[in-house]
């Protein structure tokens, strides 16, 4: 769902780099404060693995495809929504300036979207899900959630623009984003988590654990 | 070290995914470019493309387009993605480091 330039006009893209550069500034404070020797080799782990497999588009049906965005795996691994806002920023600004990947003026649209959105949606969606649901099926499901709620929003940015009609582009930015949601995000965030908690479950961050019963 | 293994691990399995990708995604239009096809271009993606051209507000010309770099096909592609996805390793490490001395001081 990265939005290319020409999709919004520059007065509304202006108002989204705003709200995106107040959420950078909140994430470099969460790496300031947060970030200690393991979550950084973790950020650039997972980060360097989200680029990656953004390039990696699964086909859908209707001659469709997608790919994951990858907002709720890092702010859960990393415990923090911020963690996801200052991984998709970097993600972002690599695949807008080097690879046209997304506009440079829609650069803020993309961040809010993917970063802010994905990372505050699957953050919390996950914490509410964790103890009921398992850790593992909360990931899933926050992965799913975190795609589909930000393809939704861009529908919305895409209706202010005048580029699609409100319910049609929700309509069909849901449709496809659920089915990618889930293999695409659901399926792959539930893998990854799961086999990082086998791999160095000390790593991952305390605030993701499950409350287990005593 | 555990630090160095973590972004070994991590580099090796995005590299391997950087590798397969251009062999294995779909190049079938993502779900945003799909609606733009249908709901701007009534169907005809080149129809979606002149409208939306039109309404660039500053044209950026990205190095390395698509995931390609100019001539090298399939090849280009692969190292296109490499580059982009040491990068960002790069990138990220480097704030690492920065924040780290930061709270050292």
């Amino acid at each position: 769902m990265h939005i290319g330039d020409g999709l919004i006009p520059l007065s509304q893209a202006v108002i989204y780099w705003l709200i995106a550069l107040a959420f950078i500034i909140k994430s470099l404070n969460w790496a300031g404060k947060e970030m200690d020797e393991m979550k950084v080799p973790m950020l650039a782990a997972l980060a360097a693995g989200i680029f990656a497999i953004q390039a990696m588009n699964i086909p859908i049906p209707w001659g469709t495809s997608g790919h994951m965005v990858g907002a709720a795996l890092a702010a859960i691994i990393l415990g923090s929504p911020y963690a996801a806002v200052l991984l998709l920023t970097l993600v972002l600004v690599v695949q807008g300036f080097l690879f046209g990947d997304g506009g440079v003026t829609t650069m803020g649209a993309n961040i809010v979207n993917m970063g802010v959105v994905g990372g505050f949606v699957g953050f919390y969606s996950y914490n509410a899900l964790k103890n009921s649901i398992g850790m593992v099926s909360a990931s899933f499901a926050a992965g799913w959630l975190s795609i589909f709620i930000a393809a939704l929003v861009c529908a919305v940015e895409m209706y202010f623009a005048g580029t699609f009609p409100l319910v049609a582009g929700l309509m069909f930015m849901g449709l496809y984003h659920a089915v990618i949601g889930v293999v695409g995000e659901g399926l792959i965030t539930a893998i990854a988590f799961k086999s990082i908690m086998l791999a160095r479950p000390d790593i991952v961050s305390e605030k993701s654990m499950a409350r287990v019963a005593a | 070290m555990s630090y160095n293994k973590i972004i070994i691990t991590g580099a090796v399995i995005a590299i391997i995914i950087s590798i397969l990708a251009p062999f294995l995604a779909s190049s079938n239009p993502d779900g945003l470019d799909k609606n733009l096809i249908e709901l701007v271009g009534s169907g005809n993606p080149e129809q979606a493309e002149e409208i939306i051209g039109e309404r660039v507000p500053i044209e950026y010309e990205a190095p390395m387009a698509d995931y390609s770099i100019e001539g090298m096909g399939k090849l280009g592609e692969v190292g296109a993605i490499i580059i982009g996805t040491l990068l960002v390793l790069v990138i990220s490490l480097g704030i690492g480091k920065i924040v780290e001395k930061k709270q050292g001081t």
